[in-house]
């Protein structure tokens, strides 16, 4: 009886919060609320008034125009384009993202570690992945909006993008046993390395908890793996096969 | 939440029977409700991709005329302009590529001087016979296929694409 | 006086008066207000616990559908007039330019916050139960402000816009076993994903309306109707949340 009390009791924020201070919604939130709006609609008015937005040429379907960027949220996948293959960077690495955002409050095995505060020292592992993802995506947009020139030459910003590059790198692909042993020891040392060293995190996220967290972590560390590959080793293709490349 | 509660009787009980077929009415009803809703939204759902793909779609002819084969030098990479494809003139004989980049689809400037295809979007580069070389595209360019035509004139048909060594001898 | 006084009344139901219930009252009715709660927790409300981000976030997409519906008014998803439209817009109409800034700089804004609103939710595990559907609900709002702004990218019809949008389709092509062109294709280039989306074979008329649609109808509903059901389920979790 008493379990059941106090399982019900996590629903009811009444008794999770005991005693916690309250403050009047008007005004103490409504007038921060208030304040950020007329902060922000001051900004908006005046980038509006001192910047105009871009509008090009018309379209031209037969002239693609030197420099063609996605706009600059998406540069980041178009980044990953020039690593991985379009079916990849445009269509499975966004929906693995987007599931992997979805699960993770699925997969975080401690209901009640670090609610309400940044609680970066309790929770190292989770903090790190989701910094780690998100200021990826970030780099990538960067390196993509302000790094890439014409025809996607990657220049620095103090090299002049007008300039054409001739940097030819002969890209080689890896022999097809060498790349399925790659990607096989990758994700099989990935899968298991963690749970023999941690062992308590193993154990408290259970079995399926643990492989789809470890299975999503390490499709993420193989984004810069792959970068590693290409641009250190000059390997474009990690497993070629006629219906695909990875 | 929906479901009907479905009592558990004593076989020795009495009067069993009317509750029962009550429940199993119940039970089928239940049942076909979902069944319902399950069929309304199948097709519902199908009429929506249907509509989706329009019957017609008004598109320039995939297939085309072009100029006449004396029209075009030998080695020249010609630009049909408003069709996206190159026709090119060989030895071997005239070809026409697509001039869609097989990576994401922009269209590849041919570079004289230099004797390749290059992509503004993500650098791809191309030997004039369409083969990749350099850059991110997965494929060599498309080899459309091409016919003369009666009155002497080259005919491309965008819809049909055929091997990396077709050519139209003339 | 008295018949401004009962037209304020009338209006917002309650005097200028101060004391501990005409707070709680003018929380509770008042449409908009009443989203919050009367009393909230002291520590939930802290600007440097929430930074805001996703109050600013609904603030940034209430500027764009409403700049929008303006720029609806003056804008032809034409082929032929679009891009003349648009220079209409920038050139002709009293405010265009301004208005259609603002419509683009909020968007922007609003691609920033949202993420941002996501990692401030994340470090503060503010995900964990019972708030965890509430996260999967604020995943696909974060999905549609991208959709969103991508399929206004194409509206412009402008060179940018075009090969902006013909790099992003074309990954259409690319999906395995649905797009013609991906590993495992089982659909012609006339049946896949890339068709659908398009409405034909190339970016064309039917592709600008099946964007203005999505842009302007289908995105911004759904988008709504999920936000009314983050901010709903909010509160039946108790509220923003605290350390326990």
């Amino acid at each position: 009886m008493a379990n059941k009390t106090k399982e019900d009791a996590l629903l009811r924020p009444k008794d999770v919060y005991p005693k916690e201070e309250k403050v009047d919604t008007w005004p103490y939130l409504v007038r921060k609320e208030l304040i950020a709006i007329l902060v922000f609609s001051i900004v908006l008015v005046v980038w509006s008034l001192v910047m105009n937005a871009p509008l090009e040429d018309l379209a031209n379907p037969s002239l693609t125009p030197k420099e063609s960027k996605a706009p600059w949220y998406f540069v980041g996948l178009q980044e990953l384009l020039v690593y991985f293959d379009p079916w990849l960077a445009g269509v499975v690495l966004p929906t693995v993202i987007l599931i992997g955002l979805t699960l993770i409050p699925y997969i975080d095995p401690d209901p009640v570690k670090g609610v309400g505060q940044y609680a970066f020292k309790k929770r190292i592992f989770a903090m790190f992945c989701f910094i780690f993802g998100f200021t990826m995506w970030f780099v990538l947009v960067g390196v993509g909006q302000y790094l890439r020139g014409p025809y996607w030459s990657f220049y620095w910003p103090w090299e002049d993008m007008e300039v054409a590059k001739q940097v030819e790198v002969t890209l080689t692909n890896l022999p097809l046993p060498a790349g399925i042993a790659l990607i096989v020891c990758f994700f099989a040392l990935g899968l298991t390395i963690p749970a023999a060293v941690f062992k308590n995190f193993y154990w408290k996220a259970g079995l399926v908890r643990y492989y789809i967290t470890m299975t999503l972590f390490m499709f993420m560390m193989f984004v810069p793996l792959k970068m590693i590959l290409r641009q250190v080793f000059h390997i474009r293709y990690v497993i070629t096969t006629p219906w695909f490349n990875i | 939440m929906f479901k009907p509660i479905i009592k558990i009787h004593d076989a020795t009980a009495v009067s069993t029977e009317r509750v029962s077929r009550r429940h199993i009415l119940w039970g089928v009803l239940y049942w076909a409700g979902w069944g319902i809703i399950l069929g309304i939204l199948c097709v519902v759902g199908g009429a929506v991709v249907r509509l989706l793909y329009p019957r017609v779609i008004y598109e320039a002819s995939k297939v085309f005329k072009a100029g006449r084969p004396e029209d075009y030098k030998m080695g020249s990479v010609n630009l049909v302009p408003g069709r996206s494809v190159w026709i090119v003139r060989e030895k071997e004989g005239f070809y026409a590529l697509l001039a869609k980049c097989t990576h994401l689809g922009c269209q590849p400037i041919w570079y004289e001087d230099q004797q390749v295809f290059k992509c503004p979007c993500h650098g791809s580069r191309f030997y004039k016979d369409g083969i990749n070389f350099s850059g991110p595209a997965p494929r060599p360019l498309e080899r459309l296929h091409i016919s003369l035509s009666n009155e002497g004139r080259l005919v491309v048909n965008k819809g049909k694409v055929v091997g990396h060594d077709y050519t139209l001898q003339t | 006086m008295n018949i401004i006084v009962q037209m304020w009344r009338s209006i917002f139901r309650t005097g200028v008066a101060d004391s501990p219930v005409h707070r709680v009252f003018r929380v509770v009715v008042n449409f908009l207000l009443h989203l919050h709660p009367a009393r909230v927790s002291k520590d939930g409300i802290k600007l440097r616990y929430t930074f805001c981000l996703g109050g600013l976030s609904l603030f940034f997409f209430i500027v764009t559908a409403v700049t929008g519906g303006f720029l609806m008014i003056y804008y032809y998803p034409d082929v032929d007039k679009a891009y003349a439209s648009m220079k209409d817009i920038d050139e002709i109409v009293p405010f265009g330019t301004f208005m259609r800034n603002l419509h683009r700089w909020a968007a922007h804004l609003m691609v920033i916050f949202v993420p941002l609103h996501m990692l401030r939710v994340f470090l503060t595990a503010a995900y964990k139960p019972p708030r965890e559907f509430n996260w999967v609900i604020g995943v696909n709002l974060l999905l549609l402000t991208f959709l969103l702004s991508f399929t206004g990218y194409l509206l412009p019809w402008d060179q940018l816009s075009y090969w902006a949008v013909t790099v992003g389709t074309t990954m259409a092509e690319n999906t395995p076993i649905l797009g013609a062109q991906g590993p495992f294709s089982v659909l012609g280039p006339e049946e896949d994903m890339h068709f659908i989306l398009l409405g034909g074979t190339t970016i064309g008329q039917p592709t600008l309306v099946r964007f203005y649609f999505a842009h302007c109808v289908a995105l911004p509903g759904a988008l709504a109707g999920l936000m009314a059901l983050h901010f709903w389920r909010i509160r039946k979790a108790g509220g923003i949340s605290r350390p326990l």
